[in-house]
């Protein structure tokens, strides 16, 4: 517990943590600043309009889905209906914030891998991790107490964030647009795509803090992981498709998104063969997080530190 | 009970393409308890391999070390709370206050805010504790490292050449600061290329030259390998001075200007009073001892030290 405390306030104390909360909050106000001033709300006729073709749509859709039996994950297929039709209006709806922040994810888990990577490879950097280990030698303790801290800071962080990108968007769309046409699980919906985009933006922070902890360096950490990202899958994507189902940027989008993802160079029986499912997607970004850790944690015990 | 005991540490370093570097060979070392232990070598001798060793930062290729009793490679978590160090430059968070930094060691062993402010005193970094440790000098920045280490009220401090990039205030203020220390009845092993400064802190001394362990003792047996002290004297009439101390059966030699009489330098009294009988009256009457730095370049030169 001591440690922990001690991490909690190595972390605290990081110019870092606040710089990521306070550039969050201005990249918030500035963005909803400009939809709320460039955005025109409307009418009441055109919301009376929409409003008819609306109920006809979600209608047909629910026939439609019955009739083929459809599974709709996650949810009912009322609100899947819901979800699916889109107002013939030109506004800020409230009901498009569930894509918007999937939409942000990707800047959110950018936040948060450079702050995993940070957290681990600072005490490289400026030589303290030798101090620390000075006063707890148990390294296997070092890394789990600090994984912990960065799981607790990382999560904390993207939740607080999009919680408030949330608030605000709901005020704006109160404001200068519309809050109609919400599908009926649309606030649960929305706090479970928080909670998926703070889930891995999580487990992409531990990795990069794990090959933070293995390269000793902030730099070494996101050149690491971002140059897998981008470079290695892509190679494989693009030579081997059918491994595609196996990697992490694809895991994770599955994750976030929530809807499986198809191979579209094979076929079955029902049209495109799935290439990667909700529950498998999980399961891949927890075994690259784990691997990525175990190995962490091995290196680090056995390196010499100088 | 020896604070540190070292038998047999080697340590290799692989390099590219497999070449191996041997830091230290075959090091045997003990420290006892209490007083100032002077670790000397020139750089690369492996001083700070060796105490990287003890800290359980390194892992030895072969031997056997322990602290305070305990085997540093099972059993370091259970002494470490004793231990303080320093290895190398010190190391802290160049953004954070140097209160701040302290707080984070703090609070891994439970240490409060009066430790911390305690430390901060001993060091007299008290009134700049608020500061950024980036804005500090050097030597604030070995007094903080110093005042880590003393958070724990540590029965041993590890200190690795901690007046390294000092100026000489600087080099006195962290004299004093281990004097008072070593006074206070902590054994302080303190590693050092400057062999005059250890001198005048040190009460025993072990000197290592390419890993391997040179001489260890009390500081006055190890000056006392390469030959015993004399006195100097200095007149006018160096020949006749010199006679007059043969007369008297004090042996005594010219050299480079000077009369070098072979007694101790408590037999000054016994020089000043034969050469005044003689009518010849000295200008200059100082003892001629040795220093570590003349007994490691003569212990030394066979190891090819300063090639």
């Amino acid at each position: 517990m001591r440690l922990l405390r001690s991490e909690f306030l190595r972390a605290r104390s990081r110019r870092l943590v606040p710089m990521v909360l306070i550039g969050g909050l201005i990249g918030i106000t500035i963005g909803m600043g400009i939809v709320a001033f460039t955005a025109e709300k409307p009418s009441a006729t055109q919301i009376a309009e929409a409003q008819a073709s609306f109920d006809q749509q979600v209608a047909r859709c629910e026939r439609n889905v019955e009739r083929s039996q459809t599974s709709v994950i996650g949810s009912s297929p009322e609100a899947y209906c819901e979800r699916e039709w889109s107002p013939p209006v030109d506004a800020v709806f409230l009901r498009d914030l569930d894509a918007v922040l999937q939409g942000t994810a990707t800047f959110v888990i950018l936040l948060a891998v450079f702050l995993g990577a940070s957290l681990g490879g600072a005490d490289w950097t400026s030589n303290t991790m030798q101090t620390l280990l000075t006063w707890e030698p148990r390294r296997f303790r070092v890394f789990l107490v600090r994984a912990l801290v960065v799981a607790v800071c990382v999560f904390a962080i993207t939740v607080f964030l999009q919680l408030v990108f949330s608030a605000v968007t709901d005020v704006v769309a109160r404001t200068r647009g519309s809050a109609a046409f919400l599908p009926s699980d649309f606030w649960r919906s929305v706090l479970l795509t928080i909670g998926r985009v703070s889930v891995m933006s999580t487990a992409l922070a531990l990795i990069a803090f794990a090959i933070s902890m293995i390269g000793r360096s902030t730099v070494a950490a996101l050149g690491a992981l971002f140059g897998y990202l981008i470079v290695v899958e892509a190679v494989i994507a693009g030579f081997r498709p059918s491994l595609q189902g196996n990697m992490l940027l694809r895991a994770a989008i599955v994750v976030i998104t929530h809807q499986p993802i198809f191979d579209p160079t094979a076929f079955d029986s029902t049209g495109s063969a799935l290439l990667l499912d909700v529950p498998k997607a999980w399961g891949i970004v927890g075994i690259y997080t784990l691997l990525i850790g175990l190995l962490g944690i091995l290196i680090f015990r056995r390196r010499d530190v100088t | 009970m020896a604070m540190i005991e070292i038998e047999g540490l080697r340590k290799e370093y692989r390099r590219v393409r497999g070449r191996r570097t041997v830091a230290v060979d075959g090091l045997d070392l003990s420290v006892p308890e209490g007083g100032v232990f002077g670790f000397l070598g020139p750089n690369g001798a492996g001083k700070t391999t060796t105490i990287r060793c003890l800290l359980g930062l390194v892992r030895p290729s072969s031997g056997r070390l322990s602290l305070l009793g305990a085997d540093v490679g099972d059993e370091l978590p259970r002494v470490i709370a004793r231990v303080g160090s320093i290895v190398e430059a010190p190391a802290m968070f160049p953004r954070f206050s140097g209160r701040r930094n302290l707080e984070i060691l703090a609070r891994i062993h439970g240490e409060g805010d009066a430790a911390i402010e305690a430390s901060l005193e001993r060091v007299g970094l008290r009134d700049r504790a608020k500061d950024p440790v980036k804005a500090y000098s050097l030597g604030m920045k070995q007094r903080l490292a110093i005042a880590a280490t003393l958070l724990r009220d540590p029965s041993l401090l590890i200190l690795d050449e901690p007046a390294n990039g000092l100026d000489p205030a600087g080099i006195v203020e962290v004299r004093e600061l281990l004097r008072s220390l070593g006074a206070e009845g902590r054994t302080i092993f303190v590693s050092s290329h400057i062999l005059s400064e250890v001198q005048q802190t040190a009460d025993h001394v072990a000197i290592v030259a390419k890993g391997r362990l040179i001489k260890a003792g009390p500081v006055n047996e190890v000056l006392a390998t390469t030959g015993g002290s004399g006195v100097i004297v200095k007149l006018g009439d160096l020949e006749a001075g010199r006679r007059a101390l043969a007369d008297a059966n004090i042996p005594a030699t010219i050299e480079a200007g000077a009369i070098r009489a072979d007694v101790p330098p408590d037999q000054s009294e016994r020089i000043s009073r034969t050469l005044a009988e003689a009518r010849l009256f000295v200008t200059e009457l100082r003892p001629d001892t040795v220093d570590l730095e003349t007994v490691f370049l003569e212990l030394t030169k066979d190891q090819g030290v300063g090639d």
